[in-house]
């Protein structure tokens, strides 16, 4: 990883006709030649970050670089798929990739267009207004893969589609970036979607940037334990300080909580397994946990940290420590 | 997953070559082009049908009239006449409607649908940047709707020229749907509907208040257009006295009314002249010594029409303007400074 794909600093954007903010002092870097998953309920700003990064609307407050510049300057190296998928319902699909040969001048690729549009034994001859979602999905995708991008923006690209298909066209996008090195940046509400799919995860919600990193470091840097509701000394609650508490549960005697380390643990206390899934709902239910996002310096350490956290089933306190101290995390208030 | 490793290498992007935007923008627009073209093609074989065989007939029906010299019983061609003022009518009424259709298209389709669709997004993220998207969008139905409009206009003018001096009922040049229909400022007022629509399609972003909006706008522009008109060239002053009358009404009118003996003017009280004893006593109470009307002449025709053409065009210029900084402000346009595309 040596650059950024995307670099955000301040950004918020401000709608008029909703009344408020859509995105407010976002802040981040998302790696280049990576797959990136953006991530937050309904309403928390994703598209509308897509569509700043894609130079489609300007934002209200701060700047976003994509690929280095302005996004309106890097117009041609960028594909973008918005989450409603709009195609010229009047045109037939092949007519559809034939302008965006016209459009894309300097970079059409139409074996890729024809590939990913036929793929699901699709003719080209069919008018668009009679597609199904699921080919919708596959044109639009065509087009966007056919400008063969350096940056692969995708608003929720496969929500309305059936499992089957939805595994499918995956696997020709993934093998489509990889071929190309294309970064991808993927917006979905479907964690578990992601999980296979995605290295980086940007969580958003209320419009403001929750967690950002590596997914290896970010479950790293995390633990989900079990212990105690009451301390047996003195009966009083357990308090989990110096660690910072993102969300702690009490069933009967004993407490669940996920906590971002901050030293060995203490006697008696279980780690559990943790996934993406957990760590993302968690954040979520408790937007007044402190957000975090693991800085580009920690990816250096991202191979240790990984390591590290595949073995912390054992839960040993010292490679607890050392993870998070790798990884650098960089807390900040909520 | 990691997408890492590329085994091919990006496609080889040179200064490119412009996207082909021109062409797709006819493809989708292809029914209104289809109905413009026939619209035109009918419209301008109705005019010249009206300017050749039709003027001919009436105007040899009129000679047939005007040589019974008020007999009692009189053998004409009256249904050539009575032909030759409908078509005139309808010709004139579908000239005078073209600004409205255009407005009422470009408001429906033009801006508003691709925005509400999301397909104009679908355009900016192909490599066309939406000043050039919009630029596509005005630059090209502009020339084809001054094309059209221009070819029929002229053919209305000709027409109505040919039945001037010979039919004893065709309409004065001053003659308001006369006077627009046949002259450039039909072309500008045309031009104007395609620029409101496309303004008000970007700013309202659905298609069918876009619609009616533009139409209302556009008779809004009319009304001002229509309104400055008799004040876009000085105008003639015809002074009477009151033995003479009123001047006649030729003309456009801008103003008439009494003079008195300090040459003041007051507005005429229409009475009915000196020849009633209440009005001579309304006049003298006046002070009033004539009547003065100030007007247009048929000389000033052109003058009227590219006098009212050209603020027509600059309401147009102030319009474009607008579409390009609504545009700007919610795409961010392309900042200026060094490109960073390879």
């Amino acid at each position: 990883m040596t650059s950024s794909a995307i670099e955000a600093t301040g950004l918020g954007k401000a709608f008029r006709r909703r009344g408020g903010w859509a995105l407010r002092d976002c802040t981040f870097q998302l790696p280049a030649g990576r797959v990136s998953a953006l991530v937050g309920p309904n309403g928390a700003g994703k598209s509308t970050l897509l569509a700043l990064a894609a130079g489609l609307i300007a934002p209200s407050e701060g700047s976003v670089t994509v690929l280095g510049g302005h996004p309106a300057h890097v117009r041609p190296r960028i594909g973008f798929v918005s989450q409603d998928k709009p195609l010229y319902a009047q045109l037939t699909v092949a007519e559809t990739l034939h302008m965006g040969a016209d459009l894309n001048p300097d970079s059409w690729d139409a074996d890729t267009a024809e590939r990913v549009a036929a793929g699901g034994g699709l003719d080209l001859e069919t008018r668009v207004r009679s597609l199904s979602g699921g080919q919708r999905t596959r044109v639009a995708l065509a087009l966007a893969l056919a400008k063969r991008p350096e940056l692969l923006l995708l608003d929720e690209p496969v929500a309305d589609l059936d499992p089957l298909a939805r595994h499918e066209l995956m696997g020709t996008l993934m093998a489509t970036a990889a071929r190309y090195g294309t970064t991808i940046v993927m917006s979905s509400h479907v964690i578990a979607e992601l999980e296979d799919s995605c290295d980086h995860l940007l969580l958003i919600g209320d419009g403001r940037v929750r967690l950002a990193g590596d997914i290896d470091d970010l479950l790293a840097v995390h633990s989900l334990i079990t212990g105690p509701a009451r301390e047996a000394a003195t009966g009083a609650d357990f308090d989990l300080a110096p660690h910072t508490t993102v969300e702690s549960r009490i069933t009967g005697r004993q407490v669940t909580a996920l906590v971002r380390p901050a030293g060995p643990l203490p006697v008696g206390w279980q780690t559990n397994d943790l996934s993406l899934e957990a760590l993302v709902l968690a954040h979520l239910r408790n937007p007044a946990a402190p957000p975090l996002t693991l800085g580009q310096a920690s990816a250096s350490a991202s191979d240790s940290a990984s390591a590290s956290a595949s073995d912390s089933t054992s839960a040993s306190p010292t490679s607890q420590e050392a993870t998070s101290a790798s990884a650098m995390p960089q807390e900040e208030p909520a | 997953m990691t997408a890492v490793a590329p085994t091919a290498p990006p496609a080889t992007r040179h200064p490119s070559p412009a996207p082909r935007l021109t062409r797709w923008v006819l493809r989708l627009h292809r029914p209104a082009l289809c109905v413009w073209v026939g619209l035109v093609v009918v419209l301008s074989a109705a005019l010249l049908w009206l300017g050749g065989p039709l003027t001919d007939a009436s105007a040899a029906a009129w000679e047939q009239y005007n040589a019974c010299a008020g007999a009692s019983k009189c053998a004409y061609d009256q249904p050539a006449i009575i032909r030759y003022k409908e078509v005139y009518s309808a010709t004139t009424f579908a000239v005078l409607a073209l600004p409205f259709l255009v407005a009422a298209w470009a408001g429906a389709t033009l801006t508003s649908r691709e925005l509400e669709t999301g397909t104009a997004q679908l355009t900016w993220a192909q490599s066309v940047s939406p000043v050039r998207w919009l630029t596509t969008k005005l630059a090209l139905p502009a020339t084809l709707v001054v094309a059209g409009a221009g070819l029929v206009v002229a053919l209305h003018h000709l027409a109505w020229s040919a039945g001037k001096g010979r039919i004893d009922t065709a309409k004065s040049w001053s003659d308001v749907s006369t006077f627009y229909s046949g002259g450039p400022l039909t072309v500008a007022l045309a031009l104007l509907g395609l620029v409101v629509g496309v303004l008000v399609g970007l700013l309202w972003r659905r298609s069918l208040p876009a619609l009616g909006i533009s139409v209302v706008a556009t008779t809004g522009v009319f009304a001002i257009v229509h309104t400055a008109l008799p004040y876009l060239w000085p105008s003639v002053t015809q002074v009477r006295n009151r033995v003479q009358g009123a001047p006649s009404g030729a003309g456009i009118a801008v103003d008439e009314g009494i003079l008195t003996s300090t040459g003041a003017r007051l507005p005429n009280p229409y009475c009915g002249g000196d020849v009633f004893p209440d009005c001579r006593a309304t006049y003298d109470k006046l002070d009033a010594v004539g009547y003065y009307r100030d007007f247009h002449p048929l000389a000033h025709y052109w003058p009227l029409q590219l006098m009212a053409t050209a603020l027509t065009c600059a309401i147009v210029a102030v319009l474009i303007f607008a579409a390009y900084r609504v545009l700007k402000s919610r795409t961010g346009g392309t900042p200026r400074g060094a490109s960073t595309t390879e």
